[in-house]
């Protein structure tokens, strides 16, 4: 099995796409002669051309809109936005065009558009450093993939790309540099299917991305203290595969979930909720969150490491909630 | 042009107005919902703009009247048959008369976010122009929705990537209840293609030949691969912002009903012989009974179940 980086991973499943089906274009700001601002786009416009791999100006709403127009007239485009933050500047194209446009037309049109979302706080500012995948699960007619690993980094942005429903495809910018295996001959995952990363019985973590690896190095120092703890990864949002959370807190009895979202209205308060509604005789414990405060996300460093999501904060409510 | 053509355009016109019309008496009883903004005033423009492309080219509208839809012929039961919530429709009870939808006729539909539909063509002629289809993609939108920073996002990329798109602003000179004078800094809108770098003319919606012309050489040029090309048409509204907006905003009411195209036309058919005055009487009466008809087909279709609330999100 080869080990590759999550931003290799992202570049073959773009790379193949391109291969197999002539209709695939990428678009947007500098993916073209620079090949990204993050490299995700590297060496694709000289092996494609421009006519199918290029640059944009800086007008997100025509990026997306036209997403969803060239998708109507038949072509299977793949956007770069290149902040997730950027989901709300395009946010009529987002939400209303790309989730909607087939649905009011009386499903006259399929609409195969990736939005790709490159997310996470690295010390850019509010505007450049959030997690927004929580909009996206709220609002009806768009799938949204949140990969973690470079196989489902891959695995994901190849199925995303083939699908004929519009997907908003968030890559953690923090994890660009990680490496993992790939098996280049594993069934590709399907959409709605998430994964047990760790087995344990004596709580359950929800977590994805970033947050997904500090979850496990939690488990890791928790495990020594003799606290096994389940670790599961979504891998997509939308659909949501909330039996495999359930099936798990059926065992534990106890669920937290890990997020790098706003706290308030985020991904959890969901996760939490159906708990409350379907798994409440599960339940020996409170249902937890760990997320960012609902302040906006500073760029100095410190700010940044004070809002986000620790392992020792990981850590410590385990603890707190197993005691 | 051709006096058939002349003819046609008028024929489509005057039925136009007759199902809006009617369709407005029925929303007063209570049979359609009260949202259709009525086109009157602008059919004829709308009719000669949209002779002047292929059959099969598309179309995406502006929310002010169905002139579009009765040029290619969508079926006016289905268009009603979509705002009585029935079976039958274009878009199976999801958007009214705002999202009546018929791809087969390059009817391709309606940004409900007025202004939200510049970015959906701007990627039609891209697949247009990379799958060579030598289609051209016409935009219809009003004086208000050219205010959109969608507007400039649009017309800007798609002059770049010099895509087969035809951009028609209608400019009635009202916003719902805003005059343009206090929305818009300049006088023309056409006025500014100079920023994007291609052509922009001004035409009276009162002369078909005029909007005709103009849109034959702005499809030709798109066709050509030269790019895209805004069309301003003067036009005046009739009616008021919705079916039954009573529009008391408006001082220029009575003056624009003087100026009803649809009656110089009328006057100019009869002018050139092209009908006599009972011909002219006995074609509003065909098409009176035309829309009848179609209210008897969408009245014979039946409710459409609550369950396609469900249907037509994702594939």
């Amino acid at each position: 099995m080869r080990e590759i980086t999550y931003s290799k991973a992202l570049n073959e499943a773009l790379d193949e796409a391109l291969a197999e089906d002539e209709d695939v274009i990428v678009y947007g700001c500098d993916v073209g002669r620079w090949g990204g601002i993050f490299n995700i786009t590297a060496g694709l416009q000289a092996k494609y051309g421009v006519d199918r791999v290029f640059d944009s100006p800086i007008s997100e709403n025509v990026l997306v809109g036209a997403g969803v127009g060239a998708a109507v007239g038949g072509l299977r485009p793949v956007v770069e936005l290149q902040f997730a933050d950027f989901l709300l500047t395009a946010g009529d194209e987002v939400f209303f065009k790309a989730g909607m446009w087939r649905f009011m037309h009386g499903g006259a049109f399929k609409v195969p558009l990736v939005v790709r979302l490159p997310s996470g706080a690295t010390g850019a500012g509010p505007e450049h450093s959030t997690c927004p995948e929580a909009y996206v699960m709220h609002s009806p007619g768009l799938l949204c993939c949140v990969p973690s690993t470079p196989a489902d980094a891959k695995g994901l942005l190849k199925l995303a790309i083939r699908s004929d429903n519009p997907v908003m495809f968030f890559e953690h910018r923090r994890l660009y540099q990680t490496r993992g295996p790939i098996d280049d001959e594993a069934p590709t995952v399907p959409f709605g299917q998430a994964v047990v990363r760790r087995e344990g019985r004596r709580a359950t973590i929800v977590a994805w991305q970033l947050m997904l690896n500090r979850a496990l190095k939690a488990a890791d120092i928790l495990a020594a203290e003799g606290l096994e703890v389940e670790v599961i990864d979504p891998r997509t949002l939308a659909p949501f595969d909330f039996e495999t959370i359930l099936t798990s807190v059926k065992k534990t009895g106890a669920c937290l979930v890990v997020e790098e979202g706003y706290r308030r209205l985020g991904v959890g308060a969901e996760i939490g909720a159906r708990l409350f509604e379907e798994a409440l005789p599960y339940l020996d414990r409170p249902f937890r969150r760990l997320a960012i405060p609902d302040v906006p996300i500073g760029s100095a460093p410190a700010l940044v490491s004070r809002i986000l999501p620790s392992e020792e904060e990981i850590v410590a409510t385990v603890r707190e909630m197993t005691r | 042009m051709r006096n058939d053509l002349l003819a046609e355009i008028f024929r489509k016109s005057l039925l136009t107005r007759v199902f809006e019309d009617r369709f407005v008496r029925l929303a007063m009883e209570g049979v359609v919902p009260p949202l259709l903004h009525p086109g009157a005033g602008q059919e004829v423009s709308q009719i000669a703009a949209i002779a002047a492309l292929e059959d099969d080219d598309p179309v995406l509208y502006a929310h002010r009247g169905v002139g579009y839809m009765v040029a290619r012929g969508v079926s006016l039961g289905a268009m009603l048959a979509d705002c009585a919530g029935r079976a039958g429709g274009t878009n199976n009870g999801k958007g009214g008369i705002m999202h009546v939808v018929d791809t087969a006729k390059g009817i391709f539909g309606e940004s409900g976010t007025l202004g939200g539909g510049f970015v959906i063509s701007v990627g039609m002629g891209m697949a247009a122009k990379k799958k060579r289809t030598g289609r051209v993609v016409t935009h219809f939108f009003g004086d208000g929705g050219s205010n959109r920073g969608t507007f400039h996002e649009s017309l800007n990329w798609a002059a770049v990537q010099k895509l087969p798109c035809v951009y028609i602003c209608e400019n009635n000179g009202w916003a719902v209840s805003v005059p343009v004078s206090d929305s818009t800094a300049v006088e023309n809108i056409a006025d500014r293609a100079q920023g994007y770098g291609i052509p922009g003319v001004v035409v009276d919606g009162t002369d078909p030949d005029a909007v005709l012309d103009a849109v034959r050489v702005a499809a030709e040029r798109a066709r050509r691969g030269e790019g895209p090309s805004l069309i301003e048409i003067k036009v005046v509204r009739l009616r008021g912002h919705y079916a039954t907006d009573p529009q008391d905003y408006r001082p220029d009411a009575a003056e624009a009903a003087r100026n009803d195209p649809l009656e110089t036309l009328r006057a100019r058919i009869i002018s050139l012989g092209l009908m006599s005055e009972a011909e002219v009487a006995s074609l509003q009466a065909a098409c009176e009974a035309e829309v009848e008809e179609a209210i008897v087909e969408m009245q014979a279709q039946p409710v459409l179940s609550a369950e396609a609330a469900f249907e037509d999100l994702l594939v």
